[in-house]
């Protein structure tokens, strides 16, 4: 395996399952066909893509294609804003004297999300299994997530935080999405991925192509200590290290693909009406986990930072085992905008010397 | 049908609200449009009451209070005169027009003065229209509105090498001879970015450095030290040593004000500042027009008074007080719209520092928990304003930001505005806000 920060080392015809294999559609268009088929999809339905929003590239709505960035790393927040809002409305509550009615809210139509990266689509698939599985379905969460599509982009380049490969992720994976685009010399290579995708795809205008050769690309080479190695190192003191340059800003759960806390709240709205809304939160907050009466079990920095990195790498892959390390996409967000430098990989890095 | 703004206005009980029924009772017309609510005291109306009831959909918001010298409290009014003229000021900045707000003094026998002064104020508003501050979620933000940054200055090398041995000896110093118990500088972390670092040994301090990243506010963590300890480490008793740069220090005399330690509890490294790098590889905005490179507060001093390169321009500001109240509007909510209410300029400011912030509070009724429009913008300037008097300017808020909000420049302004009322700025010397104080006598003329 080759070290080295996004070179094409070789590029071989790897036998993944999904992706290289003759039974997946796969069409070589132009960027023009690329262009009129995004204009074609925001006409039908609400098209999302990377967009400049007054100069922060975003994952946001564009009413056709001029509108969309085709040329860059990550947007600044993940597609967590997408599916999971930052502020959504559950529902309003009337009340009529002694009578309370509840009125539903409806999600927006279909979605189309281009641009998708991988790292970012890979943080879905876990907020999938939070708010999908287990018997406890989010109703609002699913309702939007049926709707939506996903229309993957793969990394031309990356990033001087990127680091997915390390948490077992690729830069042209397309296993969590529904349709697969990858930027070639000779176009775009445009891959069916999903029963989902298929109603978006053009087939008859369309020309077809060879299956897609995976790229062999490491980047980053950072140990993740298995999950098993995580609980003997609870009562470290290293923790109180790693917290104690730590402000609890919370900026890092919230451009984080998988970080999902969030709080409920019923607010008067208008006379006799509530909304219950719910709004992101984050286990970095030094109120987030107190209690009636005050008390604070993670009251102290230290404690907060080895929640969310425990959260990450030992509690998700415990709970869920969707057979991946953990549930760090390797996005390097966090690692970005933390303003003391607070930076997963080196805690990773540390971690696995003690170990 | 004509259009009749709704105005709230808020009565003294002593004067102006029995000087409204003064108004009544003398068969004096009033306008109807006035919705009054009676408080104790001019002195109770907070900048957050004002800005509550805009979000709410004001179209106008009245106060009226005692007369100077009159006021049943003593001084209750003296904080209205000092408080809601800030207040305005940072709400016509945000796209609020100005005579939406209105700040008057009417006594108990002044009938004829409250009929006079209402009737002016609703003809102004009304002449207005509807106001459109609160945003209703179908609102189409207008694109963008990107605020140019300004030609930056180069950065210019200087002796980093000096000033990182001067700082590792001076914290050797002082933690092998047992003065302090730590020691809290700079440091380079893995990717080559420099970040807070916490020495409490030798070995420690051998990572302190100086550079010309060294761009964090390490103030912020004193207060921290002093009151809990991070998890497993023990409470400090002994004093803390802190690096601090001109900027820094001066929140250091803000803290020191507010009685968040004592002053024998810190032994303050001051070093000199020729500025400090931005990512383009110029010096950043803040330090161009930064006046100081010598901390006005310290135990020992490292490094060479450098030769001051005098700027007192604020580009990004004075394009803002260009614009009509209508585009300042569009501009402040295009900003607003990105924010994700992380509250990371809030922790990352080394003054804001309430146990529990008033726009955190499960029972906040100031402004809701959603991260909506509304909602974003009364917090920023809500936190803006408890700043008045207060914020030092060393930018931490914005530059915490993860979508880059340019927060500073709400600070600046209610900075500019509290030196022009009170010829007060913050942290030269140990002293509270002038809006968090009452002294008689301090009131000045006119708005």
């Amino acid at each position: 395996m080759s070290k080295g920060k996004g070179t094409v080392e070789d590029v071989v015809p790897v036998q993944f399952p999904a992706q290289s294999s003759p039974d997946v559609k796969t069409w070589l268009v132009s960027r023009k066909e690329l262009i009129s088929w995004l204009d074609r999809i925001s006409s039908g339905q609400i098209l999302i893509a990377p967009t400049d929003i007054s100069g922060i590239l975003q994952y946001h709505r564009v009413m056709d294609s001029s509108e969309i960035v085709f040329d860059f790393i990550r947007p600044k927040l993940s597609l967590k804003e997408v599916i999971f809002p930052p502020t959504e409305l559950l529902f309003k509550i009337h009340r009529n004297g002694l009578e309370l009615n509840l009125e539903e809210t409806h999600p927006l139509g279909k979605t189309a999300v281009f641009g998708v990266r991988p790292c970012d689509a890979r943080g879905m698939k876990h907020l999938d299994a939070v708010f999908l599985t287990k018997g406890a379905e989010d109703s609002s969460y699913s309702k939007r997530r049926e709707n939506t599509i996903l229309i993957g982009l793969g990394c031309k380049q990356t990033g001087p935080y990127c680091f997915c490969t390390s948490v077992g992720g690729r830069l042209d994976d397309a296993s969590d999405m529904d349709i697969m685009v990858n930027e070639t010399e000779t176009g775009y290579l445009v891959q069916e991925i999903s029963e989902k995708g298929h109603s978006l795809v053009l087939e008859d205008s369309w020309k077809k192509s060879n299956p897609y050769l995976q790229k062999n690309i490491s980047i980053g080479e950072f140990p993740v200590p298995d999950k098993e190695k995580w609980p003997t190192h609870f009562r470290d003191e290293f923790w109180a290290r790693i917290g104690e340059r730590c402000l609890s800003c919370r900026a890092c759960a919230y451009v984080c693909p998988t970080c999902r806390c969030f709080v409920i709240r019923d607010e008067k709205s208008a006379p006799n009406e509530f909304e219950r809304i719910r709004c992101w939160d984050s286990c970095m907050g030094e109120n987030y986990r107190r209690v009636a009466g005050g008390h604070k079990p993670r009251d102290k920095k230290g404690e907060r930072q080895r929640n969310r990195f425990f959260c990450k790498f030992y509690y998700f892959p415990e709970q869920y085992n969707l057979g991946d390390t953990s549930a760090c996409t390797g996005c390097g967000r966090c690692i970005e905008i933390c303003p003391v430098g607070v930076d997963v990989t080196e805690v990773l890095t540390e971690l696995e010397s003690i170990v | 049908m004509t259009f009749e703004p709704k105005i709230v206005a808020f009565l003294c009980t002593w004067c102006s609200y029995t000087g409204a029924d003064s108004a009544g009772v003398a068969r004096l017309k009033s306008p109807a449009n006035i919705r009054a609510i009676r408080v104790p005291c001019s002195g109770r109306v907070s900048p957050e009451l004002v800005m509550r009831t805009f979000d709410q959909g004001a179209d106008g918001v009245l106060v009226l209070g005692c007369h100077i010298g009159e006021c049943h409290y003593d001084t209750g009014n003296h904080r209205a005169a000092k408080r809601l003229p800030i207040l305005h000021s940072l709400m016509q900045y945000v796209g609020l027009e100005l005579e939406r707000f209105h700040l008057d003094w009417v006594s108990a026998s002044e009938g004829e003065r409250y009929s006079r002064i209402t009737t002016e104020f609703v003809r102004s508003v009304r002449e207005l229209g509807p106001i459109t501050w609160r945003i209703a979620p179908e609102y189409v933000l207008t694109k963008n509105q990107n605020l140019e940054s300004p030609q930056l200055l180069p950065y210019l090398e200087t002796d980093c090498a000096g000033k990182t041995d001067a700082i590792r000896s001076k914290a050797k110093e002082l933690l092998t001879s047992g003065k302090v118990d730590c020691v809290i500088g700079y440091e380079m972390g893995p990717r080559g970015r420099t970040r807070p670092s916490f020495a409490y040994s030798e070995k420690d301090a051998d990572r302190l450095v100086w550079n010309p990243d060294v761009t964090n506010n390490l103030t912020g963590y004193i207060p921290f030290k002093f009151k809990r300890s991070p998890m497993g480490l023990q409470e400090p008793r002994k004093p803390v040593a802190v690096i601090v740069k001109p900027c820094d220090c001066k929140a250091v005399n803000v803290q020191l004000a507010e009685n968040h330690y004592k002053r024998e509890q810190l032994y303050i490294i001051g070093v000199t500042c020729d500025g400090v790098r931005d990512k383009a590889d110029g010096i950043q905005e803040r330090c161009i027009s930064c006046v100081e490179r010598v901390p006005k507060v310290y135990d020992t001093l490292i490094g060479e008074a450098p030769i001051l390169v005098e700027s007192s321009t604020q580009p990004r500001q004075d394009k803002i007080e260009t614009l009509l109240p209508k585009e300042r509007l569009e501009f402040w909510l295009s900003q607003f719209d990105r924010c994700i209410r992380c509250y990371a300029c809030r922790q990352a400011c080394p003054l804001c520092n309430c146990p529990t912030c008033l726009y955190e509070r499960d029972d906040s009724i100031w402004v809701g928990l959603g991260i909506g429009l509304n909602e974003k913008r009364t917090f920023h300037l809500g936190r803006a304003y408890h700043h008045a008097g207060r914020c030092i300017g060393c930018n931490e808020c914005e530059r915490a930001c993860p979508m880059e909000i340019p927060l500073s420049l709400l600070n600046q302004k209610l900075a500019g505005e509290i030196e022009k009322m009170f010829g007060f700025r913050a942290g030269e010397t140990i002293a509270p806000s002038p809006i968090l104080t009452v002294l008689s006598g301090e009131y000045q003329e006119g708005k």
